[in-house]
C-alpha cells in the first residue's frame, strides 16, 4: 500500500516522461496546450493593448489619473477568481468569458506599469515634435512608444507568467478543454504524473516564448543603447 | 524672399511663472514689442535668465501662458527650431532623425535628406544612432534638421554652447554657410557677444527686471569683415559700449 502511494503520488522522472510521450503521441498533449496557447495570446494581447493605452491615459492627464487611481487600485486587488467567476455567471461558460476573465485581470497590472513609463515622457522631445509637425501618429510612433518600450516590455514578460497561470484556473472552472482541464482530471484521478506532465510541457512552452520571441523583441529595440 | 515686410511681431505685455512652494509668482518680461524683417538675422541677448529663452519659446508657440499677441507675416509659417541641447530621438538614426520632420508624402525626401547631410558633413554617418556620436556632430544633425525642413523662420536658442572652442566656430560657419545659401528669418538668441557680433544683422538686447527691450541696434558688418577677428572685437566695444 505504502508502495504504491509513492509511486503514484511521487512519481520518478521515468514515469513523468513515459506519460509525456503517451499524451503527446496521442495527440491529446499538443491539442490542449494549443487550446491554452490561444487564451493566453487572445487575453495577453488585448490586456497589453488596452492596459497601455489606459497607462498612457493616465500618465499624461493628471486629472484623470487623479480619478482613476482609486478604480485602479480596486481593480489590482479584486482576486482573480472574483473576476472569473463573475464573468462566467454573467456571460455564461463560454471562449468569450473565459478571455475577458483573464483580460480583466491583467489590464491593471500592465496600466501602472506603463503609467510609470508615461509621466516621465520627455518634454524636450516633446516639443521638438510640436515644433517639427509629427502629428499624432508620428508622435506617438517615433517619439513616445520608444521611451516607453522599456516599460511596455517589463509588462510583457510579467504580464505573460500571470496570464498563462489565471487561464489554468479559468480552464479549471468552467472550460472543457485546455491544460487547466487536463489538470483537474489529474487531480481527480490523484493521477501526479499526468499533472506534472502538462505542468512541465507549458513551461517550456512559455520558456521557448520567451527566449525565441520576447528577448529579440527587447535586444531589437534597445539596439540603439551606448 | 521679399525684405522689408514683417516674418513676426511678437508683443508680450506681460509673461510671469507661476508661484512654485514657497517662492511668489516671477515677472519675467514687460512691455516687449519686437518686429523682425523678413531675411534678417536677429540675435536676442542679455544676461543669463533675463527672459531670452522664455521670449523665444513665446515665438514657438511652445509657451503660451502670456498676455500679448504673435504674428507671422506667412500665414502657415513653417518653423523650425535648434535647442540648446541637440533634442535628437536616441532610439533613431541621424537620417531618420532628419527624415521624419520631412512631410511622409513628400517625393523627394530622399534626396533632401541626403544633400543636407552632403552639405553638414554627416554622410558617413547617417546610420548612426545619435547618442555615439560627439556632441558636435549631434549639433550638426540638428542643424541640418533645422534647415531640411527649408523654414520661413529658424529659432535658435545658445545652439553653440559647451562645444569647444574650433567646433563651435566650424558649426558658425556651417550655420552662415547655409544662411546664405538659403536665406531665412533667422532669431537667435546667445549671450556671447562676440558671436553675437559675428551673426547678428540686427541686435536686440534685453534686460532689467522684469525684461524688456533696452537696445536695438543694427550690425553693419561685410561678410569677410564678420570672420575677421579684429573688425569684430571692435564692433562687440561699440555695441556693447553702455552694457
Amino acid at each position: 500500500m505504502a508502495g504504491l502511494l509513492q509511486s503514484r503520488l511521487f512519481p520518478g522522472p521515468i514515469d513523468v516522461s513515459a506519460k509525456f510521450m503517451t499524451e503527446a503521441a496521442s495527440g491529446e498533449l499538443g491539442h490542449h496546450v494549443g487550446v491554452t496557447l490561444l487564451r493566453v495570446a487572445a487575453a495577453f494581447f488585448v490586456a497589453m493593448f488596452i492596459g497601455s493605452a489606459i497607462g498612457i491615459a493616465l500618465g499624461r492627464a493628471k486629472g484623470a489619473d487623479q480619478f482613476f487611481d482609486t478604480w485602479l487600485i480596486f481593480f489590482l486587488n479584486l482576486p482573480a477568481l472574483v473576476t472569473i467567476i463573475l464573468c462566467y455567471v454573467w456571460f455564461g461558460l463560454t471562449e468569450m468569458a473565459a478571455v475577458l476573465a483573464v483580460t480583466i485581470n491583467k489590464i491593471p497590472n500592465v496600466a501602472v506599469t506603463v503609467r510609470e513609463g508615461a509621466r516621465s515622457l520627455s518634454r524636450d522631445l516633446t516639443e521638438m515634435a510640436e515644433i517639427y509637425r509629427f502629428g499624432t501618429w508620428k508622435t506617438l510612433r517615433h517619439v513616445t512608444l520608444p521611451q516607453l518600450a522599456a516599460f511596455i516590455a517589463a509588462a510583457a514578460r510579467g504580464g505573460l507568467a500571470l496570464v498563462w497561470k489565471i487561464v489554468l484556473v479559468v480552464e479549471l472552472l468552467g472550460r472543457p478543454d485546455g491544460v487547466g482541464r487536463q489538470l483537474y482530471d489529474g487531480f481527480q484521478l490523484f493521477d501526479v504524473s499526468m499533472i506534472l506532465a502538462y505542468a512541465i510541457a507549458f513551461i517550456l512552452v512559455v520558456q521557448f516564448i520567451e527566449l525565441a520571441v520576447l528577448q529579440p523583441i527587447e535586444a531589437r529595440v534597445n539596439r540603439w543603447r551606448r | 524672399m521679399k525684405n522689408g515686410q514683417q516674418a513676426i511681431r511678437v508683443t508680450v505685455a506681460r509673461k510671469a511663472f507661476p508661484p512654485v512652494a514657497d517662492r511668489p509668482e516671477q515677472l519675467v518680461l514687460s512691455g516687449v514689442d519686437l518686429a523682425v524683417e523678413e531675411g534678417s538675422f536677429v540675435v536676442l541677448t542679455g544676461p543669463s535668465g533675463c527672459g531670452k529663452s522664455t521670449l523665444l519659446n513665446i515665438v514657438a508657440g511652445l509657451d503660451k501662458d502670456y498676455s500679448g499677441k504673435l504674428e507671422f507675416g506667412h500665414r502657415d509659417a513653417r518653423l523650425s527650431f535648434m535647442f540648446q541641447t541637440p533634442r535628437l530621438l536616441p532610439w533613431r538614426t541621424v537620417e531618420q532623425n532628419i527624415r521624419y520632420v520631412l512631410d511622409d508624402d513628400d517625393a523627394d525626401a530622399d534626396a533632401k535628406v541626403a544633400a543636407i547631410l552632403e552639405r553638414v558633413g554627416l554622410s558617413a554617418s547617417a546610420n548612426a544612432y545619435p547618442e555615439r556620436l560627439s556632441l558636435g556632430m549631434q549639433r550638426r544633425a540638428a542643424l541640418a534638421r533645422a534647415f531640411v525642413v527649408e523654414p520661413d523662420i529658424l529659432l535658435m536658442d545658445e545652439p553653440f554652447v559647451s562645444l569647444d572652442d574650433p567646433s563651435a566656430d566650424s558649426l558658425r560657419a556651417l550655420l552662415i554657410e547655409l544662411w546664405n545659401r538659403r536665406p531665412t528669418t533667422v532669431l537667435f538668441v546667445t549671450h556671447d557677444r562676440i558671436e553675437a557680433v559675428m551673426l547678428a544683422t540686427r541686435l536686440v538686447r534685453l534686460g532689467g527686471t522684469p525684461a524688456g527691450i533696452v537696445q536695438d541696434s543694427e550690425v553693419k558688418l561685410s561678410p569677410t569683415e564678420r570672420l575677421d577677428r579684429e573688425k569684430v572685437l571692435a564692433a562687440r566695444l561699440r555695441l556693447f559700449e553702455n552694457a
